[in-house]
C-alpha cells in the first residue's frame, strides 16, 4: 500500500457510519424527513444516477477525496446542503418540463439551466450557511480540479464547460483567456444574476434562455465558413467543425467525470412525478440507463420504489412520506462476526379502514375481554398508600406530633418528620409487541363450526366465549358456514386488541409493531401503534390492517424495536415477540434452508435487547418451536402455544408475569 | 412543603414582546375576572408573559392595586403536589399547631394572581380546589379549617400546561379545561425570536438572527427524543454564554445540544447544524 493510499484510507468516511447523522442533519435543515441513500459509483456499474425528487438525497457510499476525515465529512455535509437547496430554493416547484418543451435544444437548455441553478443554490448556501463556506470552497476546488480542459473542445461545449467551471469557482480571467473571452464574459455576466440575493428559479430560467440564445447565435454563425463543400474532405471538415444540431451531446450530465458529484442531478424518470408531484419529473430529462433497463441502478432506489407498493396492499391511503429506513448489523454465526450495516429496515405506518375492528373483537370475545381486564385490573395499583412520618404531607401524623412534643419537653432533638401523605405506587413500564406478519400467518385455522355440527362424537358444546370462537363465528345458523376462515394473524390481532384495552386500563405505555420483509434490503417494520400515540379509532383500524406478507427476518426487526424502546424513559422495558415459526428469509443465511443462521442472529439480537435493559419474551404458535426457541432464549423467556386460540389468554398472563 | 412557590414583588417591568393579541385578551379576561389557561411548549415565554401582565395590572402608575406587595404567586406544579400544598396545612409550632396558608390561599385572600405552572403535573385532588374558584362562586373551601373563603375581588387564577409532552394519563380534563380562557403560545417567528434573544442576552442582531435560525432548524428534529424542540430560553442561554465570552459553537453545544438530548448522534447532528449556520 502506498503512503497516499494509506492516507486516503485513514481519512475515508463511509456512509454506513454516518447514515443516521446525515439523516438528522438533512431533516433539521430541510424541515422534513429526507431519505438519505447511497449511490453506487459508475465503476461498480451503478451508473452514478440519482434523483433530485424532494424526497431523498443521494450521496456516495464513501468519500475519500481528502486526506483529513473531517474534510470528507464536510464533503458529505455539502452534498446534503446542496441537494436540500433544490428543495428550499424552489427548484423542484418550477415547471421545467414546460420550459424545455418550448425550446429547440432542450438538452442544451437543461444543461445550462442546471448549471445556473447550481450557481444560484450555492450562492444562497453561502449566505444561509456561512459556516459551510470553507467546506464548499474545498469541495468546489476538488471538483474543479477534475474538470477537463476547454481548449480542445468545440466552441459551444467549451463555453458550456467554462460556465460550469465558473460555477465551481474558476477564475474568470483564466477562463476567458482560454475560451472565446468576449462571448464567455457576456455569458458569465448573464449568469451572475442568479447569484444575487433574492434570485429565484425563474431568474435561472431566464438567464438560461438568454445564454442558449447566445449559443444559438454562435451555432448559426459557425457554418458560414463552409458554404459549399464540394469534396469529401470538405464535408468531413464541415462535419468536424460544425456543432451538433440535435444537441444530444448535452444529454450527459454536468456531473459526468466528477469523482465526487456533490450536486446531484436534476434528472428523473417518469415515475418520479407520481412520487413527488414535482414538475421536473415530467421534463423528460436524460437517463443513463436505456429505457427498460433497471433504472437508477442502485438497490436503494429499487427498494424505495418497492416499499410503498408493498404498503399499498394494506394501506387505506398512500403514505404521505416515503418509509424511513434504518441500517442494522446482522450476526453471521458462520463467521462469528457482525455484518456491518447489513439489513435495511423500512419503517412505515399501518393505515386501515376497518374502523369496526375492535367492535368485532369485543363481540367475538366478550367473556375473554372481561377476564383480561380483570386480570390486569388486579395488578393496577388502585389504592392509595398512607406513608407516615414524612417531612411534608397532607396532615399531621398524630403519633409523630406526640413523640415530638415529648422529645421537646424532655430536652431531646425533635424529629421533623411529622406528616402523613398519600402515595400511589406508579407503574413505569414501556412494552413493545412485535408481531410476525410473515406469509405463514395466512394459514387458515380449523373451522369450529364444522366440529360443532358433527352429529355423533362432537364434544360437549363450548361456552359462548370458548377459545373455539376465536376463529369461528357465534352464529350457529347456516349462514355461519359462509363466515370467512380465521387465520393465525387474525387471532394474533384479536389478542393484541384485547391487550390494548387492558393496557389502556393499566396505564402502561405500549407500542404494537409488525414485521416481515423480503431480503436483507427490505425488512418491513409496520407500526400499528407507536409509544406516543393515543389509542384512537385509527389505531384499531391500523391493527386491523395487519396482514400476512412475506418472510420472517426477526433479528433486524428486534434490533429496530430495541432502538425504539431505547428512547423510552421507562424504568422497565419489555419486548414481547409473537411469531408462528422459526426466523427465515431467502437470504437469511447461505440459503433459505439455512435455519441456523436466522436462529443464531435472532438469539444474538435478543442478547442485545437484554444488554439494553429490555426484558424480552417470545411466544410462538408452533408446536415445533421447542427445537429452535431453546437455542434462542432462556427457558424462562419463551412460551410455545400449540393451540393458537389460547394466545389472548396466554399473552395477558405473560405480560402480567413480566411486569408485575 | 412540596410546592416551589416563588413570589415576585415586580418592582421593574418584565420585558415582554407581544406575539399577537395576547396582552389585550388577558387584560379583558382580567377585567371580567375570567380564569386564564396558558398553553404552549416549555421555554416559549408563558411565565414571562404572566409576570409582564401582573406588572401591567398591579404596578402601572394608574393601577388601583399598586399597594399589593406580592401581586403574583407562582407555583411550579409537580407530580407530588397536592391540594394541601396549595391550600395550606397545620404546622407544629412550640406546643401547638398553627395553620399556614398555602400560596393559593394567600392569593385568594390578598387579591393577587395565582399562577399554577404545569397544572397537569399536580395530583388530581388539586382540581377540587380549582373548580370552585373558577366559576361564579369564586370561593376556596379549606377543608381542614372548615373555612369557605371568598376570593378577593382582584384575585385571578392562571394555569398553564403543555399539551406537547403530556401523556393520556396527564391530560387536562374537559371539566377543568372549559373553565378557562385559553391563550396558545408557541415559539415565535425567527425575526421576533431574534429580537428576544438580542434583548435578553445583549448579543448583536446578526448573531441573534443566526441563533434564532438554529432554533428553527433544531425544532425540525423534535421527534427524535425531544418533543419540545429547543426553547427560546435555551437559545437565550447560548447567547448569554456567547456574550460572556464563550465561543458561539461551544456555547450552543453546552446550552442547546447537550441540554435537549442525551442521544449522541442527535447531539452530533445538532452540532453540525449549528456549525453550518453560525458564521
Amino acid at each position: 500500500m502506498t503512503a497516499t493510499a494509506a492516507r486516503d484510507l485513514a481519512g475515508r468516511v463511509c456512509f454506513t457510519d454516518i447514515q443516521r447523522f446525515l439523516s438528522l442533519f438533512a431533516q433539521g435543515l430541510a424541515g422534513k424527513f429526507l431519505h438519505v441513500k447511497v449511490i453506487e459509483s459508475q465503476a461498480t456499474g451503478g451508473g452514478a444516477k440519482r434523483f433530485i425528487d424532494g424526497e431523498s438525497i443521494h450521496v456516495p457510499a464513501d468519500i475519500a477525496c481528502f486526506s483529513a476525515r473531517e474534510h470528507n465529512l464536510g464533503a458529505y455535509r455539502i452534498a446534503v446542503l446542496h441537494q436540500i437547496g433544490y428543495l428550499i430554493e424552489g427548484t423542484l416547484e418550477f415547471d421545467l418540463a414546460g420550459l424545455l418543451q418550448q425550446h429547440p435544444r432542450p438538452a442544451l437548455l437543461r444543461r445550462v439551466f442546471g448549471t445556473l441553478e447550481d450557481m444560484r443554490i450555492e450562492a444562497a448556501m453561502r449566505r444561509r450557511y456561512p459556516g459551510a463556506r470553507v467546506d464548499l470552497d474545498r469541495v468546489q476546488a476538488h471538483a474543479l480540479a477534475l474538470r477537463p480542459q476547454t481548449q480542445p473542445m468545440r466552441p459551444v461545449p467549451a463555453l458550456v464547460e467554462a460556465l460550469l467551471q465558473y460555477s465551481l469557482g474558476a477564475a474568470r480571467d483564466a477562463l476567458q483567456a482560454s475560451t472565446r473571452g468576449e462571448l464567455l464574459a457576456k455569458l458569465i455576466d448573464t449568469a451572475a444574476v442568479v447569484q444575487r440575493q433574492g434570485a429565484r428559479v425563474a431568474d435561472s430560467a431566464h438567464a438560461a434562455l438568454r445564454i442558449c440564445a447566445e449559443l444559438g447565435n454562435l451555432l448559426r454563425r459557425l457554418p458560414r465558413h463552409f458554404v459549399t463543400p464540394t469534396t469529401p474532405e470538405e464535408f468531413a471538415r464541415l462535419r468536424d467543425s460544425m456543432e451538433s444540431l440535435n444537441d444530444d451531446e448535452f444529454s450527459a450530465s454536468d456531473a459526468a467525470g466528477l469523482a465526487f458529484d456533490y450536486r446531484g442531478q436534476l434528472m428523473t424518470d417518469p415515475s418520479a412525478k407520481r412520487r413527488t408531484g414535482g414538475q421536473f419529473a415530467a421534463a423528460g430529462m436524460e437517463t443513463h440507463a436505456a429505457p427498460g433497463t433497471v433504472a437508477p441502478g442502485t438497490r436503494d432506489a429499487a427498494d424505495a420504489r418497492d416499499a410503498p407498493h408493498a404498503a399499498a396492499t394494506i394501506a387505506r391511503a398512500p403514505v404521505a412520506a416515503g418509509p424511513r429506513s434504518f441500517l442494522y448489523d446482522e450476526w453471521d454465526f458462520h463467521r462469528q462476526s457482525y455484518l456491518s450495516a447489513w439489513c435495511r429496515v423500512y419503517e412505515q405506518r399501518l393505515r386501515g379502514d376497518d374502523f369496526g375492528f375492535i367492535g368485532g373483537v369485543r363481540s367475538r370475545h366478550p367473556a375473554l375481554e372481561k377476564e383480561v381486564r380483570r386480570r390486569f385490573g388486579s395488578i393496577k395499583p388502585l389504592s392509595w398508600q398512607r406513608v407516615r412520618r414524612t417531612s411534608d404531607g397532607d396532615e399531621l401524623d398524630l403519633d409523630g406530633v406526640i413523640e415530638t412534643v415529648i422529645d421537646r419537653r424532655t430536652g431531646h432533638d425533635a424529629d421533623s418528620h411529622l406528616y402523613v401523605r398519600r402515595d400511589r405506587a406508579r407503574r413505569d413500564v414501556s412494552a413493545a409487541f412485535l408481531v410476525d406478519m410473515s406469509a405463514s400467518t395466512d394459514f387458515p385455522l380449523p373451522d369450529p363450526a364444522a366440529a360443532m355440527t358433527a352429529p355423533v362424537d362432537a364434544p360437549a358444546a363450548q361456552p359462548p366465549d370458548s377459545g373455539l370462537y376465536l376463529y369461528g363465528g357465534h352464529d350457529e345458523s347456516p349462514a355461519a358456514v359462509s363466515t370467512p376462515k380465521r387465520r393465525v394473524i387474525d387471532v394474533a390481532k384479536d389478542a393484541l386488541a384485547l391487550m390494548c384495552e387492558a393496557l389502556q386500563t393499566l396505564g402502561d405505555n405500549y407500542a404494537i409493531y409488525g414485521f416481515s420483509g423480503d431480503g436483507r434490503h427490505n425488512v418491513e417494520f409496520h407500526v400499528a401503534k407507536d409509544f406516543p400515540d393515543r389509542l384512537r379509532s385509527s389505531t384499531w383500524a391500523a391493527l386491523g390492517a395487519m396482514q400476512p406478507r412475506r418472510s420472517t427476518r426477526m433479528g433486524a426487526a428486534i434490533r429496530h424495536s430495541i432502538t425504539k424502546l431505547a428512547r423510552e424513559p421507562a424504568g422497565m422495558k419489555v419486548l414481547i415477540i409473537v411469531s408462528d415459526g422459526y426466523p427465515e428469509d431467502h437470504d437469511y443465511g447461505a440459503d433459505r434452508t439455512d435455519r441456523e443462521y436466522g436462529i443464531q442472529d435472532t438469539a444474538r439480537a435478543l442478547q442485545e435487547a437484554e444488554r439494553a435493559g429490555i426484558v424480552d419474551f417470545c411466544i410462538t404458535i408452533d408446536p415445533a418451536g421447542q427445537d429452535y426457541l431453546r437455542r434462542m432464549c432462556a427457558p424462562s423467556r419463551y412460551l410455545i402455544i400449540d393451540d393458537v386460540t389460547a394466545l389472548p389468554r396466554e399473552l395477558s398472563k405473560v405480560y402480567r408475569t413480566l411486569t408485575s | 412543603m412540596d410546592s416551589h412557590s416563588a413570589a415576585s414583588r415586580l418592582t421593574d417591568e418584565p420585558w415582554y414582546l407581544p406575539l399577537a393579541d395576547e396582552v389585550q385578551i388577558f387584560e379583558a379576561a382580567y377585567r371580567a375576572r375570567l380564569p386564564v389557561l396558558l398553553k404552549g411548549p416549555t421555554g416559549c415565554g408563558k411565565t414571562r408573559f404572566i409576570e409582564h401582565m401582573a406588572w401591567r395590572l398591579y404596578r402601572e402608575s394608574d393601577s388601583a392595586r399598586r399597594s399589593l406587595e406580592l401581586p403574583l404567586l407562582t407555583v411550579a406544579c409537580h407530580e407530588d403536589l397536592t391540594a394541601t400544598d396549595l391550600v395550606g396545612r397545620y404546622l407544629l409550632s412550640g406546643n401547638e399547631t398553627v395553620w399556614m396558608d398555602g400560596p393559593l390561599t394567600r392569593a385568594v385572600r390578598s387579591g393577587a394572581i395565582c399562577y399554577l405552572d404545569e397544572i397537569v403535573e399536580a395530583r388530581k385532588d388539586t382540581a377540587v380546589v380549582i373548580h370552585s374558584l373558577t366559576d361564579h362562586r369564586r370561593v376556596l373551601p379549606i377543608e381542614k379549617t372548615g373555612e369557605l373563603l371568598d376570593a378577593h375581588a382582584d384575585f385571578l387564577l392562571v394555569i398553564s400546561y403543555n399539551p406537547g409532552y403530556q401523556s393520556v394519563l396527564k391530560d387536562l380534563k374537559p371539566s377543568t379545561r372549559q373553565r378557562f380562557v385559553s391563550l396558545v403560545f408557541d415559539y415565535p417567528a425567527i425575526e421576533i425570536e431574534a429580537t428576544i434573544i438580542a434583548h435578553e442576552s445583549g448579543v448583536n442582531a446578526a448573531l441573534a438572527q443566526r441563533l434564532a435560525l438554529v432554533g428553527e432548524k433544531i425544532r425540525n428534529l423534535r421527534e427524535h427524543g425531544f418533543e419540545e424542540g429547543v426553547s427560546t430560553r435555551l437559545l437565550i442561554y447560548a447567547a448569554q454564554l456567547t456574550a460572556g465570552g464563550i465561543e458561539p459553537r461551544r456555547a450552543c453545544d453546552a446550552a442547546i445540544a447537550r441540554a435537549v438530548t442525551d442521544d449522541a448522534e442527535v447531539q452530533r447532528a445538532i452540532g453540525a447544524i449549528v456549525d453550518v449556520i453560525l458564521p
